[in-house]
């Protein structure tokens, strides 16, 4: 077993009932192809170690990671408040590989996010998982995308369906055909994100236009795959829910022949994210969506002959 | 893509089978229940002395009486004496006292805790380290607790509120006991235990949380309806009459007790009379508001309720409502005899299905009707108050009751035993919620998909945290070991249901006739169980090993130095298991010596009449009558909180050598460098401060902080805790209690992990000096645990469950992870699977922690609010702060 895939991934979820069938195991695999400007795992965009600093739980009196650090990316603010009285250059932070700092700290305030595993390693895992998932469950494997780590992605879905185990993985489609193809052999279900119709506003609001994901969708539509394709919609007030891609989301979907839509209105759940990566976020001040838009939309898509759901309205 | 939308809609069928309503709103009691439990939130926990007055007075005269007599004329005088009261719109009738939410003292136990704190027997109380516990323990100061005198009011114990003008006869009353009462005589004999200044010295650290025989002596059992349900009150007293005559002047063979049978069925037949008399007296209220009443519906309603109880008071019941209100009375009486938490209906859903069968065949019952029942003897079981010190009611109880009524579970044949009753039951839980009674289901592989979804929804939408969730075949197993010894078969075992929180209780069928058709109904047959050794706080051991046996809290000495230089974790171990030892040693005597005395005493006697098999016997409680008698237990609290510290020790101090014993021992001292949890008055370990200077702990607090913890997977940690289980559990068996039977562990924290967490300094884990334990015996640290719930349930499941009389885990969970049908059906997914892996119990509080926060901060917002600490379901707002705290601070699942 010399050759184990290993794969960078930042987190391992038990439990997760959103995404897929019955009671799952989410894999969060690093790194992404798109930059979506909402994005909810910002510490899985770049398939390495990430410094978090919870400010929270900073001691004012330490300055141990400061002198910790060889590169000086750390330094005082005097003017800094309570517990934000350090500043970090990111830059260098980005091409750490040992992180002193966090070895350093007392207060647990700094903290890796993303690490390597060996494809044995993340069995074993899931293999004692499974004996809680009942038998509708299973594993989907999420991200940042995971088909950015196609080979690991493609072997762990093969062992997994050795396993007799559900398999799902949640895309963006941002990836190359080939390999979103192959991975459909050992696969029970696809999560697939439709942000935007409009190849301009796509670039916007994530950095490339459709093209590439639209092309991947029809190619998952006529490939004869007979695992279950799931589109969702991530509802982002202002940028996608106006009536001119919502009707050219509903055209699209009928034009593959897609019959399910899942709606996954904005959450700010991952906001204390951006500041622990001393990101920017750029939807601070976005609120989700309500509830009326949400059903109104949902009605649209439903008119159309969509089966479109919500939250605790989905049907598995 | 016809394919997809055709399999879309195949699963849309699959998820509509189960019949079971899963709408999302939270449902709301019938008006009736509705009107009865806001008039309970309004109530407070108020306390008389007219049970006292009687039961002392007669008690006085009869010197010279034989004991058992003589408690049950006593007893009688008092139940005949007591003041009826009805409360418009009652249906179910009788209370323990005379006040909505009602209850007294009783001094014939013990007299001392509930005087005024200048009173010479609370002083002395204070002094033999009896009362310590109540010096650590808070209430919730809001609800109905009445934690300070206002007005006429005085507040006593802690939580009671008297009439000012009833405290003098109070007083005299229970100064009439002193040098009589189970704890003086106890305390009297106890002290002729060798070593008995160490047991004052571990009352007094909080190594252990109270005494046993006379604080709580009964309890954490299940009750046994049957005999008043088959024979009625006339036909138990010719029984009783029948057998008088048949033994009396006969040993029958026993030379020691066989005599005494005599005297038990007398004395049987005497509270009998007062019971019949306490009913009578009901019934009469009942004519006199229907004669006086303008309003004809409650007037009818009045000449119902006095029917019933005029039937019952005599005759065995034949309609629903009946059995009913005969089960309530009967379940008052008990606890009025004694002093008792924990008093379980069991499996009553049973129990009451021959009755509910007939009347909804027969068309003289429907399921509304039905339901409307069960919501108001919910609110009838919520109004109990036990009355019993603070350190107990406050510190260990958080002021509840533990009526826990079990569902599910199997037939004597080994099937499916849930019934349309039991669903019933579930629905009035989730419409009228309320703390009591609480509920449990015996999960089996066998109940039906439609039950346990029920169940699932309850655990869902009551917002109440039950249903508890234990293990039939666990429970069975536990069951089996421990008392095939006494003649337990596979066949009987299946009776069993839940007594008081979470103890397993052994139980038995008994054949209902009931129109020509028998029914085998599951009922108690054992004796109370969390009796014997209370709460041995882990961690506080541990202390005391790191220290030699110095309580460095107060200064005193707990144990002989162990002498010890600690320098392997062998050695270390080894000091644990023997002051471990050493604390359940003498505790054990003593406490045998007090339940010794109460048997003597204070027997129960309406309760032993009850049970089977004393009816048969002759024998009550105290003579071996019951079923089964090995109940005695060692209840540890901490198990988590000392896991985590071996795992520490192991780690940083004896494999890394990352610091001295010297270094650790300074830094406990001085609490990782924190200011002390009760001057923040914030007992979770997020709000803790540093105090000035502390900085040089920082390594220090970071290594142990950072240890391997419990409830991650990690053999580093989950090796401890199998060490320890394997080795604990053994050793209860090693002890005898007063009945002659091995002893066993019992594992849950319900209060305790508050105030024994206030008395312990800061632990090798991390922990800070006076901040509260984790909850339970299976929880993890709050904020510990941080690879989800699976890796958590496999670390719980490393030890066989079913060697302990229970083990427990309270998991809290984002209301989005239940959200919708198919988050029921994950709920329950979740549950069986933690239980399959033969684990014992999993409950769930579904409310986020923000809520929490709200609550604690704007407690007049949500007096409506429960949560499940641990083992039991309870009001928010009286709720001590330490748990509170506790609770808000513990690990939330979202799944995000």
């Amino acid at each position: 077993m010399s050759e184990q895939p290993t794969a960078w991934i930042f987190d391992i979820q038990g439990h997760a009932v959103h995404d897929g069938p019955g009671c799952r195991t989410l894999v969060f695999l690093s790194g992404c192809s798109l930059r979506c400007r909402w994005c909810a795992n910002p510490e899985g965009q770049l398939m390495r170690p990430r410094l978090m600093v919870a400010a929270n739980r900073c001691a004012d009196h330490c300055t141990r990671c400061l002198k910790a650090c060889p590169q000086g990316a750390i330094r005082l603010d005097p003017l800094g408040t309570p517990g934000k009285r350090l500043r970090f250059d990111r830059s260098l932070c980005d091409r750490c590989d040992d992180f002193p700092c966090v070895t350093a700290c007392y207060h647990q305030a700094l903290s890796i996010c993303g690490r390597q595993i060996r494809l044995d390693d993340l069995m074993r895992i899931l293999q004692r998982d499974r004996s809680f998932w009942g038998p509708e469950g299973g594993v989907t494997f999420t991200g940042g995308e995971p088909l950015v780590q196609a080979d690991f992605l493609i072997a762990a879905l093969r062992e997994c369906h050795r396993s007799w185990m559900h398999t799902a993985v949640e895309t963006c489609a941002q990836v190359p055909t080939a390999d979103l193809l192959s991975a459909l052999d050992s696969l029970d279900w696809l999560l697939v994100d439709l942000k935007q119709m409009d190849p301009a506003r796509h670039r916007q609001g994530t950095g490339v236009d459709n093209r590439l994901i639209l092309d991947n969708l029809r190619a998952v539509a006529s490939s004869g795959w007979s695992g279950r394709l799931v589109i969702r919609l991530p509802l982002i007030p202002g940028y996608n829910d106006d009536p001119v891609n919502l009707a050219a989301t509903l055209r699209f979907l009928e034009e593959i022949g897609a019959g399910e839509l899942e709606i996954l209105p904005l959450h700010r759940l991952g906001q204390s994210k951006y500041e622990q990566l001393g990101m920017a976020d750029p939807y601070v001040d976005q609120s989700p969506p309500s509830q009326e838009r949400v059903e109104e939309i949902r009605c649209f898509f439903a008119a159309g002959g969509i089966a479109c759901h919500c939250g605790g309205d989905r049907p598995w | 893509m016809d394919v997809l939308r055709s399999e879309s809609t195949a699963s849309d069928d699959r998820s509509t089978t189960p019949a079971v309503e899963l709408a999302e709103t939270r449902r709301r009691p019938g008006p009736r229940a509705k009107r009865l439990l806001d008039l309970y939130l309004a109530a407070y926990s108020s306390a008389t002395n007219e049970f006292p007055y009687w039961y002392t007075r007669r008690y006085m005269q009869l010197d010279g009486e034989i004991p058992v007599v003589r408690r049950a004329t006593a007893l009688k005088e008092a139940f005949s004496h007591l003041t009826p009261t009805i409360y418009p719109g009652e249906l179910i009738a009788m209370g323990k006292a005379h006040y909505y939410r009602g209850s007294f003292p009783m001094p014939w136990l013990s007299e001392a805790y509930y005087m005024a704190k200048e009173d010479e027997l609370y002083q002395a109380a204070l002094a033999k380290g009896a009362t310590s516990a109540d010096q650590v323990s808070r209430f919730g100061s809001g609800g109905g607790n009445v934690t300070a005198s206002f007005g006429k009011v005085v507040s006593i114990a802690g939580k009671f509120g008297i009439r000012q003008e009833e405290v003098p006869a109070l007083l005299a009353v229970a100064r009439s006991w002193r040098g009589k009462s189970v704890d003086d005589l106890g305390h009297r004999y106890e002290q002729m235990v060798p070593g008995y200044p160490r047991k004052e010295e571990i009352m007094r650290s909080i190594v252990c949380m109270f005494d046993s025989g006379f604080t709580l002596p009964q309890g954490r059992e299940v009750i046994n309806y049957y005999y008043p349900l088959q024979h009625g009150f006339d036909g138990l007293l010719a029984l009783l009459d029948e057998r008088r005559a048949e033994v009396a002047g006969r040993a029958d063979g026993d030379g020691l007790v066989g005599m005494n049978r005599l005297y038990f069925y007398q004395a049987a037949r005497l509270v009998l009379e007062g019971i019949q008399a306490w009913i009578t007296n009901y019934a009469g209220e009942a004519r006199r508001l229907e004669t006086r009443e303008a309003d004809p519906v409650l007037r009818q309603e009045y000449g119902e309720l006095a029917e019933c109880l005029e039937w019952i008071a005599h005759h065995p019941p034949r309609t629903f409502r009946q059995a009913m209100q005969l089960c309530w009375t009967a379940h008052v009486a008990v606890l009025n005899e004694d002093c008792i938490s924990g008093l379980s209906p069991g499996r009553l859903g049973q129990v009451l299905y021959p009755y509910y069968r007939q009347d909804i065949q027969a068309g003289e019952l429907t399921d509304p009707e039905a339901l409307e029942l069960l919501e108001v003897l919910r609110v009838k079981f919520t109004c109990l108050d036990c009355f019993a010190s603070m350190g107990v009611v406050g510190g260990v109880l958080s002021g509840n009751t533990f009526n826990n009524l079990s569902l599910g579970g199997l037939t004597p044949d080994g099937q499916p035993a849930s019934n349309e009753l039991e669903e019933l039951i579930l629905e009035a839980g989730i419409r009228c919620a309320s703390p009591q009674p609480t509920l449990s289901v015996l999960y089996d592989e066998k109940l039906p998909e439609q039950f346990l979804l029920k169940a699932t929804e309850c655990t869902k939408l009551a917002g109440t945290g039950y249903p508890a969730w234990v293990s039939n075949q666990t429970a069975m197993n536990f069951l089996l070991d421990q008392f095939g010894r006494e003649g337990m078969t596979p066949r009987e075992v299946r009776a069993w249901a839940i007594g008081g929180c979470l103890e397993t209780s052994p139980c038995s069928w008994m054949e209902l006739r009931l129109a020509d058709r028998s029914y085998p109904i599951p009922g108690g047959s054992g004796q109370p169980t969390s009796v014997g050794v209370h709460f041995v706080s882990l961690p506080k051991i541990l202390e005391l090993v790191l220290f030699d046996g110095l309580d460095r809290r107060t200064g005193r000495r707990v144990f002989e130095p162990h002498g010890q230089p600690l320098e392997s974790f062998e050695q270390l171990f080894e000091c644990l298991q023997r002051y471990f030892s050493q604390a359940v040693e003498v505790l054990t005597r003593t406490n045998n010596i007090q339940h010794d005395i109460w048997r003597k005493n204070n027997m129960a006697v309406f309760h032993s009449l009850l049970k089977p098999d004393c009816l048969d016997r002759g024998h009550h409680i105290g003579e071996l009558g019951y079923r089964y008698n090995g109940t005695f237990n060692i209840e540890t609290c901490g198990t988590i909180n000392l896991v985590n510290s071996l795992a520490a020790l192991h780690t940083r101090l004896y494999r890394e050598r990352a610091f001295d014993l010297e270094a650790l021992q300074e830094a406990i001292l001085h609490n990782f460098g924190y200011r002390p949890a009760d001057q923040l008055g914030s007992y979770s370990l997020a709000d803790q401060q540093k105090a000035e200077g502390g900085e040089r702990f920082d390594r220090i607090h970071h290594l142990c902080l950072t240890a391997p913890k419990y409830g991650n997977d990690d053999p580093q940690a989950d090796t401890m805790l199998a060490r320890w289980e394997d080795w604990f559990c053994a050793m209860c068996r090693t002890y005898e209690s007063l009945y002659g039977k091995p002893l066993y562990p019992c594992q849950i924290s319900v209060s305790t992990h508050g105030p024994m967490g206030a008395a312990t300094l800061a632990t090798p884990d991390g922990r800070l000096a006076g901040t509260t334990f984790a909850d339970a015996s299976m929880s993890a640290y709050p904020g510990t645990d941080r690879n989800g719930p699976y890796a958590l349930f496999t670390s719980a499941t490393c030890w066989d469950h079913s060697r302990s009389q229970n083990s427990q885990l309270n998991l809290k969970l984002h209301p989005s992870v239940v959200q919708g049908r198919t988050g029921t059906r994950k709920l329950l997914e979740l549950t069986r699977n933690y239980l399959r892996r033969g684990a014992f119990h999993i409950q769930y509080n579904i409310i986020s922690s923000q809520t929490l926060r709200d609550a604690q901060q704007h407690p007049e917002n949500y007096r409506g609010l429960m949560v499940r600490v641990a083992g039991f379901t309870q009001y928010w707002v009286e709720l001590g702060k330490p748990i509170q705290d506790e609770v808000i601070a513990r690990t939330e699942y979202e799944g995000v």
